[in-house]
């Protein structure tokens, strides 16, 4: 029996080459899709997956309370690791960590830049880092010792067998590698390529000692069992209990939540991270492959007729409805396996591509049991969904009607359904093409935002070296040449300012009401390079030392402070003894946009502070020809501080690349689009083509009867155009309703715009009429006398 | 072997309704080869189906081989006709997607029977209708006469009781025609009974029985000597 019908199904396919393209094709298509998606999917689900002790592992973190809003911090005292340890019930180790600096390394003439961080020892036993020479026990039993990862190794020395070799840190003192670590997989919240102990960092950063500093990162690793809620009830007020005036309020947030949550609202509480993405994406991939079906559906019931003799027969012979159905299904599934093989050579071709797009380095392994199996189901969902419909259908004939040689009804509710599904497909299809052009509008919209200063032609580097100590060469140098401007110092870069306090006061301020206030320290040219605006007062003088007890603040903290008289007033914070001291306010600069590129400025303050500064910032001049100003550029700072190679990095690209994100769903949802609409004329296309041959005889009568080409190809294409005109009526609003809610969560946005709907729905119009106007013409433009024969 | 009684069968649409069979009542015997005329829309096609459990009637009684069958479920009827009924028909009806032997081999597929005993039978049968040497070809291969002989072939594989031909001849040119009548005597010769449905006097004279049909009822019934 099974070989009976196998051999049907192979043969009706071969009869059949076009439909069996377009049916395996458009499904192929779709499930290639959904799979390279649902590999994106797993990657994300299993995130942190390579740390088998993930569920006891936490990160501490910190929420403070500022004037209503609730911030939620990932930055803790310096000496809480030890502290909860020796005091909390239930926690079993404690680390630090810093947050990721690149320090220089080098090693005779090569010197490169490689991210990691300071750790305390206990670092590498509770993330269970494999190493590849040496071992977690013994890493930092010296002090200035290194564990370097497997990549940065070959890097260095072209081998991993580097045990007790040194390599120089930011030209200053050597460091003894004391262990290799095996490459961490790229779905991992850790990217280091090196660790220190964290003892050096803790000698060299004395305020880590002080309870009411927040500055470094502390993971926890708990007992197994451990009582959770307990931990979180003593550590909520821990930091009360050794500073009293302290806002910090801890808990410890578990590793299994790093991605999928991890973001917080202004209320502090937790919210979906990059879990709505993938909730997102995985609707993306089973909308694509019911379009996919959709048109296996439409295509088989199209078909029918052409099998209803053999249903006639084979009923006739003995077969039951149940076998019919059975051996329909079957050919679906068969189907479906076939489709899905030829997805798998979709897949690895397009994933190098995809990877592309969405900096992964995702793969496909069919001898991984997961993605087997998880390929053979979505064939089988296939086989199941899309054969269903046609095998109820098709066994359903009436075997005296159809060995009669009667036409089986395309009308009724067959052509119902069938229909229904082609307004489905297409109300998808615009519904993304509308979202792919707002999508892109709104981050348009953001991109163009006025930021407060002048971000084109704004280069920045960090400080090494003797830069700092240097900067007023450095300047000189750098201005002779005509091509820069000017040139800053500051304690951060302008587009993600981290520093902040609770700590400033006023007169007149309400002592209930706390404000975090962003801290920036710069030289005195940091508001003409970067094209801030004083919107009253005055900038610091040349002379740091003249304005070391001024301030100069942005208009949100103006408002706040709610002094008409602002420039003169004072604003206070206390010193290193706990001693209010007063600064004065010399000037307010129009509000520039940091950190949260939708949202407003938030408070800042400026010092003129270079003792701690971390960044140079330069005004270019206007030049066409970046590449010759940025190597001459380069080649001055590298002049002017020897022994450390220079990048310097555009404001405007590190902008952009804030909005990584927003791009990547808008490229995504436009390549969905494409794909939906595509597979849909794929559908279209069969569907237009069989109507075309069921209407032979009445076309080839209103030949006959005078009627012309281009009537009869308007009388074919009108019965699609209509179809697609009430996916336009579903579709619309659906898709306004859709926008406007994700609009909604963005505190800066556009308007939703009617011209777009209206061109998405000309365009959905446009691409079925084309789609249908190739067979409806070709059967306009037939020989009468050939249809009418036939018939 | 076959025995109706009054039966009905009307078909209904929103604004016509057509008696197709209109209390008819006849029997036929065992072994007996019956040929059924009556000009187009009488209803022998009616009776036809409905005799081949294709269909069921509106009402009255039909005995097959001692059982009334006459508001039998599709499942009862299907699994009745495989096992009782041959059908020849005016088309021949054969799956283009098989080979001859596949299609003669369909019914035994859906009797169940074991794939050894099927090949046997098959090739008996298709040496019996001489079409052997092109058991590997298609119907679209084959001339008129050739897809008839494996109708024909495909009808008697099962060893049934009871042959239904519809119309046997109509497609096919006289002498070929002839063939398929010669076989279908044959075949009642050995005992299979035989309902033809037929326009033609030629082909009516291979049967024991005329019954002329007229407006869903039997009007003569003539016996062949």
């Amino acid at each position: 029996m099974f070989k009976n019908y196998l051999k049907t199904t192979f043969r009706s396919l071969w009869k059949n080459k076009g439909y069996s393209f377009l049916n395996i094709f458009g499904l192929s298509i779709g499930i290639a899709c959904a799979a390279l998606i649902f590999l994106w999917v797993e990657n994300e689900l299993t995130w942190n997956h390579s740390f088998s002790n993930r569920d006891n592992l936490y990160l501490v973190k910190d929420q403070q309370a500022y004037d209503g809003t609730i911030f939620t911090f990932d930055a803790t005292p310096g000496v809480l690791a030890p502290s909860v340890k020796a005091e909390i019930p239930g926690i079993k180790r404690t680390t630090r960590s810093t947050w990721g600096n690149p320090e220089l390394f080098s090693l005779g003439d090569k010197a490169i830049y490689e991210s990691g961080n300071y750790v305390d020892s206990s670092f590498l036993k509770m993330f269970q880092l494999q190493f590849l020479e040496g071992n977690a026990a013994n890493a930092f039993t010296q002090l200035y010792s290194l564990v370097i990862s497997e990549k940065m190794a070959k890097k260095f020395f072209q081998s991993t067998d580097v045990i007790g070799k040194t390599l120089k840190m930011n030209n200053q003192r050597d460091y003894v590698i004391s262990g290799v670590i095996k490459d961490l997989p790229e779905n991992v919240s850790f990217k280091f390529d090196w660790l220190a102990p964290f003892q050096i960092f803790l000698n060299q950063n004395d305020w880590l000692q002080k309870w009411g500093n927040n500055g470094i990162i502390t993971y926890v690793e708990t007992e197994p069992n451990a009582n959770i809620a307990a931990i979180n009830k003593k550590l909520y007020g821990y930091v009360q209990t050794k500073e009293k005036g302290a806002n910090a309020k801890l808990s410890i947030y578990p590793m299994n939540r790093w991605r999928m949550y991890n973001s917080f609202d202004n209320n502090g509480k937790e919210r979906e991270g990059q879990l709505k993405f993938v909730n997102l994406f995985s609707l993306i991939a089973w909308i694509i492959l019911i379009i996919a079906c959709i048109n296996f559906m439409n295509l088989s019931t199209a078909r029918s007729e052409q099998r209803a003799r053999e249903v006639g027969v084979r009923k006739v012979l003995g077969a039951g409805k149940n076998k019919l159905v059975a051996q329909f299904i079957g050919e679906a599934l068969f189907l479906a396996l076939l489709a899905t093989f030829f997805a798998v050579l979709i897949i690895y071709i397009s994933l190098p591509a995809f990877n592309s797009l969405v900096e992964k380095q995702l793969s496909l392994d069919i001898f991984n049991p997961l993605h087997l199996g998880g390929l053979l189901l979505i064939a089988l969902l296939c086989g199941l969904i899309a054969g269903s419909y046609p095998a109820f259908y098709l066994s359903s004939f009436n075997p005296v009607k159809v060995l009669k040689g009667l036409k089986i009804q395309s009308g009724g509710s067959a052509g119902f359904i069938r229909k229904g599904l082609v307004v489905l497909q297409f109300a998808v299809s615009i519904i993304l093409i509308i979202s792919t052009v707002i999508i892109y509008r709104q981050i348009q919209h953001v991109k163009g935002r006025d930021l407060g200063y002048n971000r084109d032609g704004l280069i920045y580097t960090t400080l090494t070296g003797k830069m700092k100590e240097n900067f007023g060469v450095i300047k000189n140098d750098l201005m002779q040449t005509g091509l820069v401007q000017n040139a800053t110092l500051s304690s951060q870069s302008v587009l993600q300012l981290g520093n902040n306090t609770g700590d400033f006061t006023w007169p007149g301020k309400d002592p209930n009401k706390q404000l975090l206030i962003t801290v920036d320290n710069v030289s005195p040219e940091f508001i003409p390079t970067t094209g801030m605006q004083l919107k009253a007062g005055r900038n610091f003088y040349e002379d740091i030392k003249t304005d070391s007890s001024n301030v100069i603040i942005n208009e949100s903290l103006a408002k706040s402070i709610g002094n008409k008289n602002i420039i003169g007033s004072i604003i206070q914070r206390h010193n290193e003894k706990g001693e209010l001291y007063n600064m004065t306010i010399i000037g307010v600069i129009k509000n520039f946009i940091y950190n949260d590129m939708y949202a407003p400025a938030a408070p800042l303050i400026l010092f003129s502070d270079t003792s701690y500064v971390n960044y140079l910032t330069l005004r270019l001049k206007p030049n066409a020809d970046m590449k010759p100003v940025m190597a001459k550029i380069e080649s001055i700072v590298k002049s002017d501080n020897p022994g450390y190679p220079v990048e310097f990095n555009f404001v405007d690209t590190d902008f952009n690349q804030l909005f990584k994100t927003e791009a990547l769903i808008g490229e995504l949802a436009s390549v969905f689009a494409i794909l939906a609409i595509f597979i849909s004329c794929l559908g279209l296309f069969g569907l237009a083509a069989y109507t075309a041959e069921r209407r032979t005889k009445e076309i080839g009568i209103r030949k006959v009867l005078g009627a012309s080409a281009k009537g009869l190809a308007g009388l074919l294409s009108k019965d699609f155009l209509k179809l697609v005109t009430i996916s336009c009526f579903i579709a619309l609003p659906l898709a306004w309703w859709i926008m406007y809610s994700w609009l909604e969560t963005f505190a800066y946005r556009i308007k939703i715009d009617w011209i777009i709907f209206l061109v998405a729905a000309i365009l959905a119009i446009v691409i079925a009429l084309l789609t249908v106007s190739f067979q409806a013409i070709k059967a306009a433009i037939a020989n009468p006398v050939e249809s009418l024969r036939s018939e | 072997m076959i025995k109706i009684k009054d039966l009905e069968k009307i078909y209904r649409t929103e604004e016509v309704e057509t008696v197709a069979l209109n209390k008819l009542s006849f029997s036929v015997n065992d072994g007996e080869f019956v040929a059924v005329m009556g000009p187009s829309g009488c209803g022998k096609s009616t009776l036809l189906n409905i005799l081949g459990l294709l269909d069921d009637p509106d009402s009255g009684s039909f005995i097959f081989n001692g059982i009334e069958v006459a508001h039998f479920n599709e499942r009862k009827r299907a699994d009745l006709r495989k096992r009782n009924i041959g059908f020849v028909f005016q088309s021949f009806n054969l799956i283009d997607e098989l080979t001859v032997f596949e299609n003669v081999e369909l019914p035994l597929i859906y009797l169940g029977v074991k794939a050894d005993e099927r090949k046997k039978r098959v090739e008996e049968v298709l040496d019996k209708v001489q079409i052997m040497h092109r058991k590997n070809h298609y119907p679209q291969q084959l001339s008129g006469g050739q897809q008839q002989r494996v109708a024909v072939a495909r009808a008697v594989v099962n060893n049934p009781k009871l042959i239904l031909a519809d119309e046997p001849t109509g497609n096919l040119d006289s002498s070929n025609g002839n063939e398929v009548m010669q076989m279908l005597m044959e075949l009642n010769e050995q005992g299979t009974t035989i309902i033809m449905v037929t326009h033609s006097e030629h082909d009516a004279r291979y049967s024991h029985r005329i019954i002329r049909m007229l407006d869903g009822q039997t009007v003569t019934e003539n016996i062949l000597v």
